[in-house]
Order: C-alpha cells, then structure tokens, then sequence
C-alpha cells in the first residue's frame, strides 16, 4: 500500500501547486509610480541645468537666437526651454503640434512644436509645464516664411520646412519632458487690432467680440470646404469695429456647432494658416463666450478731443512747448520730419548711425488733466524704418513731476497700445487703436520711450503721429 | 418511390424469414463491480446485425446465417472481446461475459484539441467541429479531430454549426450562431465521456442533426463506472496545469446515483505570448431510480472560463515578430496583462425523467436552463491613441510609404524591442485628463443569455425492425446584450459618446434619452438591447434495419422567431434603434433518407441525402444590432441539399471507408464590420453579403491495417473542392449614408463577382499516416504525418463588387485594367505544410488500482504555417489596391491566423 500513499501525496502536492498557481488575470493594482521614468529623466535635466551643463532659456531668447524665417537652424547648443502648454489636439482642431507659451500668466512670447503624436493633450495638456532639451532639434517654420517660430525633429529633404519630433526623439531621446506642474493658463488680454506675429503661439483672450451678421446660422467648419474654414468676427474697439477671423480644421469634432449669435469673450490661440495670415484657432468652443448682448461703437460725436498734437508745426528736433524730448543714453532726440506717404510731418527717432553703445529717448506729453472728462482714450499712429531689435514702448505716469532728473523715480505704466510691428512694410502707419485710459485720474503724461543702440541690429527707425486723448 | 419502398420491404422480409432460428444470446457484466452493463455494444460484423444490453446487461442476436461467425462485444471505456460461435440453427449462449475496462482509453479523452482554445470566436478561422468528433471510432473521423484540428480542419468545409451537440437530449448550440460553446463544459472531460455520435446525415435518436452530424451526451449519473479517478495534467498549448478529479458512486441499492467532477485548468501563459488561461469546471449529476420504469436525473454543470485571446497579424508584423507574437498584452506593474480577454460562465441545470414505458418503448422528458455571462473585453479609447502596438502607424510599412528610411528603421526597433500594450501610458494619461473624460476605459462586450430549453424524445420499437423517434421542443432564449466598464485604468469618468461625430449632434449620442453620460466601473454603456428568440420544433425518424439493407426516414418541422429590443435610442438610428424591432419568423423543414446495402459483411455500400432549410441565426438576422433594428435585406432561410455515399470494407486485418459528398448552400448569408476607406465613403460600415451559394464537394477515405497484433498502420485523407457557387447581392450600411429616404443609411453596391472563389474553410486537402504501436504490457506510441493544403484566404465581397472599379462619380477608373485588377484580385492559397505528431503512453494495474500517463508532442518539426486569414476591407478600390501591391511593406494586408509550433501535453492519471 506504501505506493499508493506515496502516489496520493503527490497528486496532493501537485493539486495544491495547481490550484495555488494563481493566474494574474483579474485585480490588477494600478501602477503608482507612473511617469516616474519620465520624471527621472526631468529631474536628470534639472539637474543639469543646476550645475550648469545645460542652460535654460526662455522661449523669447530662443527665438532671438535661433529663429530665422525661410531658415532652419539646428540647435548645437545645450539648452532647454521651458514652457506652459496652450494648445489641444483634443477636438481634433490642432493635429500632431501644440503650442506652448512662456508664462501661465502674462505670457510675452509663444513657440509651436510639431511632433508625431496624435492625441497629445493626455501627455501636453493645456497649462503642463513643459521642458524641450533643444540640442538635436530643430527651430525653423513649418510653413516657410510665415514667421510662426516652430521647434521640430527634422528638415524636409532639399528644403527648409521642419519635420515633427519623432516617437523616438520624444520617448528614447526624452527631448519633451513633462512636469507634474499643471495650471490653468490665464489668457493674455488683447485686441483684435492688436493682435500681431508676437502673439504666435500665445492664448489670448478678446472681449467684446460677435461672428458677422452675415454668418448667422452657419457652423464653424463649412462642410463645402476641405480644409480649413475662416469666420469672420468683429469687435468693437471705441469708435470702429475691428475683424478677425476664426479658423477651424475640419478635423475639429465642432466644426458642426452653430456659431453663436449673441456678443462676449473668445478665448484662442494666435495661429497662421497655410496663406501665412494671421488667425485665431479654438482649442473647444468651451471657449467660446457669446450668449450676451453684442457690443457697441462709442459715437464719437459724443467725445472731444482734449489733447492733441499732430507734428505739423515742427521742424528740426522736436521743442514744443511742456513737451519733454530728453535722451537718457546716447546721443539721439526725437526729430520732426515729413512724411512722403502720408504728405504730413511727424516725429521720429532712431539710433542708426549714431555710434552709441546704448539709445534711451523719451518723448513725453505736456500734462492731461483727466479729472473732468470720462471714458478717456488715447490714440496715435506708428510707422517704423529698418525695423530691427530696437524698441518702441507707450507709457504713462501721474506722478512724474517734468524733471528728468527724476524720470527713473517716477512710476511708469506700459500702456497696452499696438505699436508697429517689424514685419509691417516701412510705408504703412498702424492705429495704436482706443487705449483706454479710464483707470486713470488725475493729471497724467504721456510718454514714448525708445530703446536701441549703434548697433546695426538695434539702430531702427520708429515714427510717431498724431497723439490725440479723446474723452466725453 | 413507392413501388421501390414496398419491394425493399418485401425482399428484406424474406431474407430474414430464412434467418430467423439462429439467436445467440448472453450477459455482460462488469468485471470490477460484477455488475450488468447496460447499453453494451453487440454485433456480428460479418452479418450486420447490431443488438445492445439491456439493464440487466442481457442481449439476444438474432437473424443469423448458419455457419462460423465472430460476435464482437464492446462498450465505451472497455476492451473490446470476440468470440467465435459456430451456428447450425441452434440457440447460442455465451452465459457471463466479463468486460474488462480499457485502460488505454484515457489517451483520447487527455488529447487538448482546438475547443480547448476557441482562438478568437469572433472570425470565422477558429470555427472547428473537433469537439464534436473525439467520441468517433471512425478512423477518418478521429485523424480529423485528433490529427489536423490545430490547423482548423473542417470536415466537408462546413462550419460547427452544422453539427448538433446535445447533453441529454437537449441541443447546446447557441441560438446566436448555431455553433455550440465548448467553454459551457470545457474541462469535464472525464463525466462527459458517454457520447454518441452520428456522423453526416445518418440517423440519430435524440435528433435531426445538421448535416455534419450530431453528438448526444449523457450525463445520466448511473451510467458512470463507479470509482474515483485523479488526473494531473502539463501542457504548454493553451494551459499549463490541468487538475481533475471524478467520484462516481454508481448505481447505489438505495437506488440513487451520484456523480460528481471538479477541475482547474490555468497558465499564465498558452504557446502564443499573453494568453493566460484560467478555468474553474464543477460537475453534479443525482439520478435517483423511482421505480423499474421511472428514473430521474438531475445534472448541473457550472464551467468558468477565462482565457486571453490572441490576434491574427499581417505579414509585416509575423516577419518581425514571428508565430508567438500577440499584440493584445502590455506589462502592468510588471505583471502580463492582456486587454482581450473572455470569459465565459453559463451554468447549466437539467432535469431529466427517463420513462421505459415498456422495454420496447422509451420516452424521456428533458428541461434545461442555462444562464450567465459572456464577456468578450477590449479598450475603448475615445480620447485617445488607438492603443495597438501594430496599428499601422506604428509600423515600418507606414513610414516606407512616406520614403523615410530613419522612421521606418525606428519604428522597427521599437516594434521589435518593445511593440506590446503600454498599459502605464494608457492609466498615466486617464490619470492627467483633466477635463471629466478619460481618454480611455477597459470594458467587456456582455451577453448574459437565459435560455430554458423543454422537449420530449419517444423512442420506440414498432417490431424486431423497425424503430420509431419523434421529439418535440420548445426553446426560449433572452439574451441582454451591452458593453459595461470594467476598469476604469485609473481614470475618473468616461464619456460615453461617438468620437466621430460632432460635438452637439445627435449622432455623437449612443442614448438619446441620456446623451453625455459619465460612465463609471460596472455602468452599461455603447450600446445595449435585448435579444428574444422561440424556437418551436418537431422531428420524426423511422429506422428500418434488415439483414441486407438498413435506412431510415427522418423529417423536422421547426418554427423560429426573433426580435430585438433596442434600450438606448442610438442618435444615429434615431427612428430606429429604441424600441421593439418587427419580429422576424421563419418556419423551416428538414427532410433525410439513407441506405446500406450490405453486399456482403465485409463490403457495404452506404447512401444518405437530405434537404434542410435554416432559419437565420440571431446574428446573421439584424445586421446592425448594437445600434439599430435593421434586420439584413433580403433575409432568407439558408438551404442545404447534402448527399453522400460511403463504400464500407471491412476485414478482420484493414478495415476502411471512402466516402463521396457533396453538399450545396444556398440564400447564406454574411456579415462583417470594419472600417471602409473607398472611393464612395470613408465611414465604419456593416458589409451584408446576402444570397451567397456554396458548392462543397470532395471524398475522404479513412483506412486502419492491424498489420501485426500490435502493429496498426493508419492513413487518411480528403480532396475536397469548396467554391463559392453565384455571384451574390453585397450591401455597405453607416450612419453616414443616411438621409430622408434612407433612414437605414443603406448603400447596395450589387453583385459581388465570387462565383469560384474558395470559401475559406481551413484545408480543403488534407493527408495524414501513421502507425500505433500497442504492446502488450500495456504501453504504447505512435506517429503520424500530416499534410494539409489548400489553404485559401477568407476574401472581401466589397472588393469583388463594381465599387471596386468605379469612382466616387459611378464611372470607371481612367487607369482601370482588367488584367491588373484580376491579378490584384487574385485569391491567396497559403503555402501547404507537414506537421509530425506522436503520442506515447503507458498504464499499470496494481490490484484495484490504475495509473497510467500519456504523451504527446504536437508538430515536432515545428513547421510554422498559416492556418487561416482574411482581407483587410479597409482599402477596397482598385487604386488602393493597385497601391498596396507597389508598396514594400503592405499598409493593410491580409491578415493571417499561424499554428502553433512544437507543443506538448502530458497527463497522469490515478484510479480507483
């Protein structure tokens, strides 16, 4: 019988290895270190960029060092640029790129990045916290001369148009690194007359917004079309409407919806299409605020002008009377000229050839008194010359007492005007468009300030017209 | 017909009447428990004559020529014993015949053939009979069932459902499709071994059948050979370990009778990567013997199956990745997990009264309920990637097309080096979706079906010839269909709505009635409806058996009925998804007849036809049911006219059967679902291909030479010709062929040209020869080879219709060539191969006690092969096409099924 014992344990043994091999089939734990390969690979950059073999840049410097337009240029440095998504391919608007812009609030510049990944949003949501190791990259245009500064894996054969970052690039060479840091973007406050290649790649938000009468009842995407769809909006900017227009994909899964009838806010991202012309694009119409009353134009027999000047009456560097023409560094003042296109006189300035290492220049209003008028609004008109790195900027104190000596002491204001683009042709005068000046009270100057240099990618040429503060 | 019956009558009366005094008689006992065995096998080969035990295990030959004669005694389970009477008119009795059990049988019942697996049910590929025949002592049969199962062999080219497989009289096949769930007994091998089998058209007494046949399996308790039997089990095909475990209590002098069986199959891993296996089985069977002629059963069988599946892949991805490949599995805390899975659990309950109303006539009365769950699981993924590593945006193919070598080259190493699921990035991204939609969720495909099943078999002998069957059933099947999260892959909540579909548009709402519905773990969603069939049914069957010729008359009338309920009101089908669907009934008949003619007992000569109409199956009846209650177009009961006729030669050294058939399909019908990229549409359609005729013709040959007495050569083979005999209608339906007069959204395409195409049915050639060698000392080994070839690939309808050469405006392709378009429809016949197998085993007896073990090594050359495929739809015009066979790397090839390499099974067993 001994056998049969020995027999009977064994299948007891073998019966209990049967039924204790477990089949790993049912209750999987949910992993509770995910992303924890791709944090070691953020935490490895920061590091780097802790003891300084990798440099952080910002998106601004980026562009200034390595954008070209009609060029791509592949980064031979180690850098890394940080940046807040601001785009989603969510809705299927935005396809195989986002893009990404310096700040979660407050944002001055935006940068595009193309790479092959479709439903990027479950990684680059809008507002993550996003870090590219630029070496090995690409920075150029996806669209050759449209100016919308792009970071790519590749280049076209025989051409200059970037490539997306490949699977590899993104997973084996961990170029886009994610942090845990997600916020909500705060979208940059801006005008439709405002808006300009600066914005690229930025989320801006533009209130007093409505589709055109024309498209009532229409959808986002016309079904007709193939590509891309164009709506037109408009906005009430003081006493003129100013236009826009929207575009979406028809990839976009609400390019069915009907465009909203009413007036409010759009919040979007500032795109090129494939004419290289500036556009809109929705991340979702979630963003899309129209339900209220559409706006309207101020009437502007309902305004006088209390402070105006116009240039004609000059002649040489500009000397009116309680205006202030005063260069802080360098050697340039703001000189009258007249202007061949627009037949009229007006300022200028400029440090070309001037030799100077540095070129600050002020030219500030006399004082306005805002204190009897309401809804006052300053407008002028800017040109510019071999535009270049040199800056022009519109600002605004109520404290400064007239004395240089105490320009830097004073509290000064950058107004947000819309000064003259350098892509815009040297001929055409831009409107700063209505700059409010309602939070203002009191007696305020007015003061445009430029900064530049000798240098030949500093020493542009800025021209100013027709400075007018009009209130009811 | 007439005059041909009575003369037959007559002349076999005549035969007998000279006959009539020789009878033999006698009593087989079981030579363990000396108790008589019922249902005992008794026959004399020579002279056709076929008799069974009684319950007293006493048989009576009659009708027997005057000479030497051989009377062979054999029962299921034991050794077969021959004894040689010598007949001058006499009566003979052979007085107490021990049986002794047969120890080798347990080989047959170990062998883990294809129903084990049931690959991926879902495509016509893994459909296989082999479960139906393993019962068959029929040599053709079992090389069939033993030998080229694995490579998807069906037997005349027809699929499962034309087989019947009854467990007490009731039939099992799914009123879905036809086809019979193994999974429901899977791993009761051991109290599911008292099988009858009817093979073809020949007659069976508990059913009509299909045309391939029927099994019967009892599960009466007191049939059972008392004892206990323990068997252990080590495979690397399917599971790794097999546990089983039987008590049988036989026929108890209280009168009650017990069976019951438990068993554990489970692996972490089959042949192919990721396909755990892990399955519960619990079998009770309670007979209790009220008196003489009543006798009550009750059997339950609760079997648990949960199994990973596996995926058909293209040519690309098999050049990677090879035959173990599975694209369905991804690492999840470094553990395996596969996204497809099924899991099966239908109980069943029967209740049966077995009434010998006298001991000519026998009525039994069968009630069964079945109830449970079928879960078919996959990712959905409304926000996200399509999460398959071999999506075609993930191959080298995709990037080849674009010309850029370094991605092609990339993507490669990434498919080799890594190329499954990403299970981390898939939670990872439902973890960061901020917005209340996950991107994805892991659901199951339910159908929790209830089925009672009621029906009554007579079976009576009307005089020592002739014996009368007749059964009448009713079946009611509810079936509740519907998707339902599962795993919420760390997400939060997930949208349930159409991706595709503009946002604000009805059609982006599976349910109307709840649109934008946040669903959670165990939430129903996609879709969900209702399924109710009838099935009302009567059959007929008088046996005739004379000393030269037996046949038989069988007829069935059924009535069949189906209807949808839909519970969502799909925004898609607005007018056409909630609600009941217009029932749909058909009323079906079937008619057989057969014939043997006994020339001699050594030569006999065997002809069966029949004629059956079917009524659709539930699936082939509503072509889009997830969404809507569109029933398919021109629906009709299927047609099948199948004859066949054998030549039987039997001696005492070979024995052997050829066997001609020819069988033909009408009014089939066909439905696929896939995604159409084409020059009229590019939309998620449903292909229905209706009116489809089928021409399967061949002959099998099976023969057996008992060379020496413990030599058995074996060989079989089969040449059969399976085609597609019209020229069919084939439509496309989508919601976005929708529009005021066409609510259906249905867009007729016309003929598909598929007159002479091979239907895809596994090998239509097949050979296969062996040898057994069975020493006396109780072991044995053996070997065959096989040879199976044309092997064809299922192909699209869409592809062989006029949208294949016409363009989006109805006219021609400017490039159009019928020669190139011949050859770009040309149908791929996969290469034919030879797979060796060989079997071993051995048993002892030690007092009351068994032990014995069995081998087997499948395909030890390890031939890679393709067992199956299909076309891809998703390009079906001719430039696409043209395209395809320019690339180097297809984009949406064929898709292929591969067998297995060398894989092993070895069993132990303990009896007592």
């Amino acid at each position: 019988m001994k056998i049969y014992k020995k027999i009977i344990l064994s299948l007891v043994t073998v019966a209990s290895i049967v039924f204790t091999s477990c089949v790993d089939n049912n209750d999987y734990t949910l992993p509770n270190i995910i992303g924890n390969e791709e944090n070691k690979a953020l935490n490895a950059v920061l590091d780097s960029i802790n003891n300084r073999t990798l440099t952080l840049r910002t998106i601004n410097e980026v562009k200034q060092d390595w954008f070209t337009s009609r060029q791509a240029k592949q980064v031979n440095q180690n850098i890394v640029v940080k940046g807040y998504v601001t785009s989603s391919d969510a809705t299927g608007n935005f396809f195989k790129e986002f893009y990404m812009q310096d700040a979660i609030e407050n944002a001055t510049s935006g940068i595009k990045v193309v790479l092959n990944q479709t439903n990027s949003h479950n990684q680059f949501n809008i507002g993550r916290e996003v870090y590219i190791r630029l070496k090995g990259l690409y920075i150029g245009e996806t669209r050759s001369g449209d100016n919308d500064a792009t970071i790519g894996g590749f280049v076209e054969n025989g051409g200059t148009e970037l490539e997306a970052i490949s699977e590899n690039q993104i997973k084996k060479f961990n170029h886009i690194l994610r942090s845990n840091k997600s916020e909500e973007i705060i979208p940059l406050n801006v005008k439709f007359s405002a808006i300009g290649d600066q914005h690229l790649g930025m989320l801006v938000k533009i209130n007093n917004v409505f589709f055109d009468e024309n498209l009532a009842g229409k959808t986002y995407f016309d079904p007709t079309r193939s590509f891309d769809t164009d709506r037109l909006m408009k906005s009430c900017e003081g006493f003129d409407f100013t236009e826009f227009e929207l575009a979406t994909s028809s990839f976009a899964n609400f390019g069915g919806s009907a465009l909203p009838s009413g007036g409010g806010s759009i919040k979007a991202i500032v795109t090129k299409n494939y004419s290289r012309q500036l556009r809109l694009a929705l991340n979702s119409v979630d963003d899309v605020d129209m339900n209220g009353d559409k706006c309207t134009l101020l009437n502007i027999n309902d305004f006088t002008e209390i402070f105006k000047e116009d240039f004609e009456a000059t002649s040489g560097n500009i000397n009116i009377t309680d205006w202030t023409n005063f260069n802080q560094e360098g050697t340039r003042l703001f000189r009258s000229y007249s202007d061949r296109y627009s037949s009229s006189r007006a300022t200028s300035i400029g440090s070309f050839r001037s030799n100077d290492t540095n070129t600050i220049s002020w030219l500030i209003t006399p004082e306005i008194d805002l204190d009897n008028t309401a809804n006052e609004f300053l407008t002028f008109e800017t040109s510019n010359s071999f535009a270049d790195g040199s800056e022009l900027e519109v600002l605004i104190s109520t404290n400064w007492d007239g004395n240089t000596a105490n320009l830097e002491t004073a509290t000064w204001e950058t107004l947000p005007a819309n000064i003259v683009s350098d892509s815009e042709s040297f001929r055409n005068w831009v409107s700063s468009g209505l700059v409010e000046l309602t939070n203002y009270s009191g007696k305020i100057r007015i003061a445009f300030k430029y900064t530049g240099s000798g240098d030949r990618s500093k020493d542009g040429t800025y021209e100013i017209d027709n400075v007018i503060v009009l209130a009811q | 017909m007439r005059n041909f019956t009575l003369t037959t009558i007559l002349l076999l009366c005549c035969i007998f009447a000279m006959n009539a005094q020789n009878v033999v008689r006698g009593i087989v006992i079981n030579s363990d428990s000396e108790k008589p065995l019922q249902g005992v096998s008794v026959n004399v080969k020579e002279a056709n004559i076929n008799s069974l035990t009684d319950a007293n295990g006493s048989f009576t030959l009659k009708g027997l020529t005057d000479g030497k004669q051989i009377v062979t005694v054999s029962f299921n389970g034991f050794e077969t014993q021959n004894f040689p009477v010598i007949l001058s008119g006499k009566e003979v009795d052979l007085g107490e015949i021990l049986m002794y059990e047969d120890i080798s049988e347990d080989q047959d019942l170990s062998t883990i053939t294809i129903t084990d697996d049931e690959l991926s049910d879902d495509t016509s590929a893994a459909d296989n009979i082999s479960g139906l025949l393993q019962s068959s002592r029929d040599i053709y049969l079992r090389t069939a069932a033993f030998e080229w199962s694995s490579s998807f062999y069906r037997i005349k080219g027809l699929d499962s459902e034309n087989g019947k497989v009854l467990i007490n009289g009731i039939e099992m096949n799914k009123l879905y499709n036809g086809r019979p769930q193994w999974s429901n007994w899977g791993g009761l091998n051991d109290v599911l071994r008292n099988q009858e089998l009817t093979n073809g058209l020949t007659p069976s007494n508990y059913t009509f059948g299909g045309v391939l046949g029927s099994t019967n399996i009892s599960t009466r308790a007191s049939e059972y050979r008392k004892g206990t039997r323990i068997s252990y089990a080590s495979s690397n095909r399917s599971y790794s370990h097999r546990l089983m475990a039987t008590y049988s209590s036989g026929l108890m002098e209280n009168g009650w009778a017990i069976t019951a069986s438990g068993s554990r199959r489970a692996g972490n891993e089959g042949y192919v990567d990721g396909t755990f296996y892990n399955a519960n089985s619990i079998f009770l069977s309670t007979e209790k013997k009220l008196s003489n002629k009543h006798s009550l059963n009750l059997t339950i069988i609760a079997a648990e199956n949960k199994r990973g599946k596996s995926a058909p892949h293209t040519q690309e991805v098999y050049d990677l990745r090879g035959t173990k490949y599975n694209e369905y599995w991804g690492y999840q805390n470094e553990k395996m997990r596969n996204s497809r899975t099924k899991r099966v659990y239908e109980p069943i309950l029967m209740l049966n009264h077995y009434w010998d109303v006298s001991n000519k006539t026998s009525i039994n009365t069968n009630v069964s309920y079945q109830f449970g769950e079928i879960g078919n699981s996959r990712i959905d993924y409304n926000g996200g990637n399509n999460p398959s590593p071999v999506y075609y945006q993930n191959l080298p193919s995709y990037w080849l097309d674009r010309n850029n070598i370094q991605q092609a080259y990339e993507a490669e190493q990434r498919f080799i080096n890594d190329g499954q699921l990403n299970w981390d990035q898939i939670i990872s991204d439902n973890k960061n979706s901020s917005n209340s939609s996950d991107p994805y969720v892991l659901y199951e495909d339910r159908n929790d079906d209830k089925q009672l099943s009621i029906n009554s078999i007579l079976n009576t002998e009307l005089n020592d010839n002739i014996i009368l069957n007749a059964k009448l059933q009713y079946s009611k099947l509810e079936s509740d269909n519907f998707a339902s999260v599962t795993d919420q892959l760390g997400g939060s909540g997930y949208l349930d709505i159409n991706r595709f579909a503009s946002i604000g548009t009805n059609s982006r709402q599976n349910d109307l009635l709840n649109p934008d519905r946040i669903v959670k773990e165990g939430d129903r969603f996609k879709y969900n409806f209702k399924l109710d069939s009838e099935v009302y049914n009567a059959f007929l069957q008088a046996q005739f058996k004379y000393n030269k010729v037996d046949f038989y008359l069988a007829g069935d009338v059924s009535r069949t009925s189906h209807q949808r309920t839909g519970l969502y009101k799909n925004g898609r089908f607005e007018n056409n998804s909630f609600g009941k669907s217009p029932k749909q009934e058909f009323t079906n008949f079937g008619t057989k007849a057969g014939l043997t003619y006994k020339i001699t007992g050594r030569h006999l000569l065997d002809f069966n036809g029949g004629y059956i109409t079917k009524a659709p199956s539930i699936r082939n009846t509503f072509s889009n049911s997830r969404e809507n209650n569109a029933t398919v177009v021109g629906l009709n009961s299927e047609k099948m006219l199948s004859a066949d006729a054998s030549y039987i030669f039997r001696s005492p050294m070979v024995q052997a059967k050829l066997t001609g058939y020819y069988t033909k399909i009408e009014d089939a019908t066909d439905i696929g679902f896939f995604f159409l990229q084409t020059a009229f549409a590019e939309a998620f359609v449903q292909e229905v291909t209706t009116g489809i005729n089928k021409k399967h013709f061949g002959a099998e040959l099976g023969i057996e030479a008992q060379i020496t007495p413990t030599i058995k050569l074996k060989g079989a083979a089969n040449i059969g010709q399976y085609t597609y005999d019209n020229n069919p209608n084939v439509y496309v339906s989508s919601e976005d062929f929708i529009s005021n007069n066409n609510a259906l959204g249905i867009r007729n395409l016309g003929t598909t040209y598929l007159k002479n195409y091979k239907v895809a049915a596994g090998p239509q050639k097949a050979y296969s020869f062996g040898f057994e060698y069975r020493d006396p000392d109780y072991w044995f080994i053996g070997a065959t080879a096989n040879y199976l070839d044309d092997t064809f690939i299922d192909i699209s309808p869409i592809t062989r219709s006029d949208a294949f050469y016409k363009d989006s405006d109805g006219l021609p392709f400017n490039n159009y060539d019928p020669a190139v378009a011949k050859e770009l429809l040309r149908q791929e016949q996969f290469e034919s191969y030879l797979v060796l197998n060989a079997v071993g085993g051995k048993s002892w007896k030690i007092g009351g006690y068994y032990i014995g073990t069995f081998a087997s090594i499948n395909n030890i050359l390890g031939q890679e092969y393709k067992s199956g495929g299909f076309e891809q739809s998703r390009r079906a015009h001719y430039n696409q096409l043209l395209e395809e066979s320019q690339r180097e790397k297809r984009l949406f090839g064929n898709k292929y099924w591969f067998g297995r390499g060398t894989t092993y099974f070895l069993n132990v067993y303990f009896r007592f």
